[in-house]
């Protein structure tokens, strides 16, 4: 009786194989676009088009220009590091939207929640003076605190959904532009506000800097310890918050598919009504994975802002932070497999680069790459379009298949079972 | 028969297959003029598929279609409708907010200068053929007031006032009392001495004795024969459409009814519909080792009942106790220690479809000790059960446990969730329909079971629309009319004409009502 589906009919081959053609198609895309830009403009020949292709395909390896002016390639540590410190922040809304979607809800949130984790960690992680408790442990208390915080964040809308059942997208929207709101109050009128380089105005001290006699000194706060990963990658913001962010991303598999909370979970999600016959308190797992969705796109925000190296724009309540909506397209490249979001966030951060190398190197900009992961996009909406065409092509030619649904109850399949 | 030759429609060597299925291999179908055809099969034999075929939804890959001898092509319902081919669905077609009048005129209009309506001379004609067949309909009300029966009798309105002269009828009596399913029979064969054509689609063959001249018969996508209804019996017909000796009768001794199990006082479950209650002052107990059969047309509270005694919903008023306990305020979880559940929506409320089959067979069991070790739950254990029960319960599907529930079939998904819910060994099962859409051999198969929990000691209530399926499976009968018990009936000592006096209201408590 031990029967299992072959490696081209799984769903999860399926699901990977879609996610690849829109990407391959997104990239192809990209470099069509290019190919007109370069077409249609006078200063740029075919051979500048080859280089921006060359460059959205694999920008990630670029190492510059050599002496004699062409495009140089190899491995280029700073790439690599920023790349992954780019998707440190990603990994964790794309988690967000992929566990919430999972169970059945849309968390269009995480930008709120990523708001709400910016200002619980960096208000914990600048008040607290230096000294007054090991770095560590105020780095840690910033790190939970804004899950927490998170957590009630997304809770809100989970409460609504349960008990009033307001639609999740509806109160996501809303308690965005509330946090946006709130977020620049509290900043406004707190003392965070960095008065010691006069250059930049409405940004918050690097977490770097620490209390001091009631003055802020570079060098006094707290950083996420790079654990030799700036070794590994020369002169880039890589540190150790990556290697949290995948654990997580473990962890919410783990989670998901092994435990009974995660079946709860994944039965409220799939059949609300089924879930509600078995004896499984659907309003109390929606309130739980809105919750969780919430801690985990907060605990993105706490990674990126307690890496030392970043300075949060505090005026920010005209705007909602792109890594909170990008979560969205990073969840659904990777059709909401937690494991699957490790790689679509390395993959879109990599786009960002290569979108850079092209800015730096060649006359193209970056735009390209958001043209790119437009389609991709779009695509990934069509994913079971795609998953549906490859169930025909993928189909076994020796009679019997598994495609039996609706055949004959009454029949036993020949060959099958050993 | 002399008219042998006088085909109306005839669909030959139709072959369809869909990616995966033959849904129809090398059918042929012939229907004469005036005559009533019988088109029988289990679920998935390929009746729609076949019905589909005809109205131009799908293209066959063989065979072709003759109106009158001649070959047609038939590329969308417009030109099935412009052959005189009309059909009256298992689900009707109608507009909810629209009145019957402006339903059958729907996609026919008849207009005038600058396309203003014509209403007048399509009410007349209507009018007219509702007179003639005895058709009742209530011209302006709207759909969604009228009755089931009335909403069908619009159904085949509709295809008069088109003047088809092929009428298919598909399932048309699943939905209708017992009376209201004699006039149907009436109805169609008057049109059959008029010289219309009447398909007649239907797993039921009560009616097709009464009714049909021939019939065909589908079984898994191929053509199995044609027969004159007179030539053959029920059973004939049962074993050519399973393809083996089916058991039509349900086979029980006598019930030893034990101690009381549940206990309904006074219990009332507010309407979603309406202000009054959905289920008003209902009494009643369920003793062990006997299956009590709540009968009624669908609507009448039997749903809110299940839903308030199974904690769905919330009842209020009255008390339910199950084994002593008054679990009246309960959880369904809670509820789940003694009570299994067998719903009514297999789909809704039986399955997580995107699951697979040994995640859906743990639904309500995945907490135990057995299925999970400190919150992790433990694959093995379930995949071990999942087997145990499909080796068990013989439910068939593609992949065994890891199978998706959505690609089973529906018998076979019943069966899933009937192994489930049995095996819980839990007092009192709930059945609400258990055999719903599926074919005889499931039925067959489901009946058995649920006799069997009866015979070891297990309460059962049984919801359901089947008067055949009441009259055989139960040891007592509750007929329920507009939210309350009207009657409690031994299936030995009555007939299906007196209950279906009771389920119409037209009789309740043993009195005639004075309607």
């Amino acid at each position: 009786m031990n029967r299992k589906e072959p490696f081209l009919q799984r769903e999860t081959t399926r699901s990977v194989i879609a996610s690849l053609i829109s990407i391959i198609f997104g990239l192809v895309f990209g470099a069509v676009v290019i190919l007109v830009v370069a077409l249609s403009s006078k200063d740029l020949g075919l051979a500048s088009a080859w280089e921006g292709i060359r460059l959205v395909f694999c920008g990630i390896f670029s190492t510059g220009r050599d002496a004699a002016g062409a495009l140089s390639w190899g491995f280029n540590g700073q790439n690599i590091g920023n790349m992954l410190f780019r998707a440190m922040p990603l990994i964790m809304t794309g988690l967000s939207v992929a566990m919430a979607y999972k169970t059945g809800l849309f968390n269009i949130g995480a930008p709120g929640q990523y708001l709400i984790g910016t200002l619980v960690s960096l208000t914990i992680a600048l008040g607290i003076p230096s000294g007054a408790l090991p770095k560590a442990l105020v780095w840690l208390l910033a790190f939970c605190g804004a899950i927490l915080a998170g957590a009630v964040w997304g809770a809100i809308p989970g409460l609504l959904k349960a008990f009033l059942n307001i639609n999740e997208v509806i109160a996501c929207i809303m308690t965005n532009w509330i946090a946006a709101n709130f977020v620049t109050w509290m900043f406004a009128d707190s003392n965070f506000k960095n008065v010691v380089e006069n250059t930049k105005s409405s940004y918050i001290y690097k977490t770097t800097y620490g209390l001091v006699d009631g003055q802020y000194v570079s060098g006094a706060g707290i950083a996420t310890p790079k654990l030799g990963l700036d070794k590994l990658f020369p002169g880039s913001q890589v540190n150790g918050g990556i290697l949290i962010a995948i654990l997580l991303a473990v962890c919410v598999y783990i989670m998901m598919e092994k435990t009974t909370f995660g079946y709860e979970l994944k039965a409220c999600g799939s059949n609300r009504h089924a879930a509600r016959y078995a004896g499984i308190s659907d309003r109390l797992n929606i309130m739980l994975s809105m919750a969780i969705a919430g801690g985990l796109a907060a605990a993105g925000a706490a990674l990126y802002w307690l890496s030392g190296n970043t300075e949060f724009f505090w005026s920010t309540y005209q705007s909602l932070p792109g890594i909170g909506f990008n979560g969205i397209p990073v969840a659904m490249l990777a059709v909401c497999n937690p494991i699957g979001v490790i790689f679509t966030a390395l993959f879109m951060s990599m786009l960002d680069i290569s979108g850079l190398q092209l800015t730096n190197l060649t006359a193209y900009n970056e735009y390209i790459t958001n043209v790119i992961i437009a389609v991709i996009v779009y695509l990934s909406a069509f994913s079971l379009v795609i998953k549906l065409w490859l169930a025909k092509r993928l189909k076994p030619k020796d009679g019997g298949g598994n495609v039996n649904a609706e055949l004959a109850p009454g029949e036993k399949k020949g060959g099958k079972g050993a | 028969m002399d008219s042998s030759q006088d085909y109306v429609i005839e669909m030959l060597h139709i072959t369809k297959e869909f990616p995966g299925i033959k849904a129809n291999d090398d059918i042929t179908l012939q229907l004469r003029r005036g005559e009533i055809h019988a088109l029988l099969g289990e679920n998935g034999a390929g009746k729609s598929t076949l019905m589909s075929v005809l109205f131009g939804l799908y293209q066959p890959e063989q065979g072709e279609i003759r109106k009158n001898g001649q070959p047609v092509v038939i590329n969308d319902p417009n030109d099935a409708t412009a052959l005189g081919i009309g059909m009256v669905h298992q689900h009707f077609k109608l507009v909810e907010v629209f009145t019957v009048l402006d339903n059958i005129i729907l996609g026919a209009e008849a207009t005038g200068a600058l396309g203003f309506l014509r209403k007048k001379e399509a009410r007349e004609k209507v009018q007219a053929l509702s007179e003639k067949y005895g058709l009742r309909v209530d011209l302006d009300a709207k759909v969604e007031d009228i009755t089931v029966g009335m909403q069908q009798r619009v159904e085949i309105l509709k295809m008069l006032y088109r003047d088809n002269e092929i009428l298919i009828f598909d399932e048309p009596t699943a939905v209708l009392t017992p009376q209201e399913i004699d006039e149907l029979m009436a109805t169609m064969k008057e049109f059959a001495r008029e010289g219309k054509s009447i398909l007649f689609i239907t797993h039921k063959l009560n009616e097709i004795m009464a009714v049909s001249d021939r019939v065909s018969v589908l079984r898994k996508g191929r053509y199995v024969g044609t027969v004159n209804t007179a030539d053959v019996d029920k059973q004939q017909l049962s074993n050519m459409m399973v393809g083996r000796p089916v058991q039509l009768e349900v086979t029980k001794g006598p019930s030893k009814p034990g101690q009381e199990i549940l206990r309904l006082d006074h219990f009332c479950v507010p309407s979603h519909l309406h202000k009054r209650n959905a289920v008003n002052d209902v009494s009643f107990t369920v003793r062990a080792g006997e299956i009590v059969c709540i009968a009624g047309i669908d609507g009448n509270g039997q749903t809110e009942l299940v839903y308030g005694l199974t904690g769905l919903d919330r009842s209020n008023g009255g008390s339910a106790t199950l084994c002593g306990e008054d679990i009246t305020h309960w959880s369904i979880r809670h509820r789940g220690k003694n009570m299994s559940h067998i719903p009514e929506d297999r789909h809704k409320h039986g399955l997580v479809l995107d699951f697979t089959l040994e995640q859906n067979m743990v639904l309500q069991r995945f907490r135990e000790k057995q299925f999970q070790h400190a919150g992790f739950i433990d694959a093995g254990a379930v995949r071990a059960y999942t087997e145990k029960l499909i080796e068990q319960y013989d439910v068939r599907s593609g992949q065994g446990p890891i199978t998706r529930a959505r690609s089973m079939s529906g018998g076979n998904q019943q069966k899933a969730i009937i192994a489930r819910e049995v095996d819980r060994d839990k007092p009192l099962i709930v059945a609400v329909q258990p055999t719903r859409g599926l074919d005889v051999g499931a039925i067959e198969y489901i009946h058995s079971q649920l006799v069997a929990e009866r015979d070891r000691g297990k309460a059962v209530l049984l919801v359901s629309l089947e008067l055949e399926e009441v009259m055989s499976l139960s040891d007592r009968i509750l007929v329920m009319y507009e939210g309350e018990i009207v009657g409690e009936l031994d299936p030995k000592k009555t007939n299906v004409q007196e209950l279906g006096l009771y389920m119409a209201g037209a009789k309740r408590h043993g009195k005639e009502a004075t309607a």
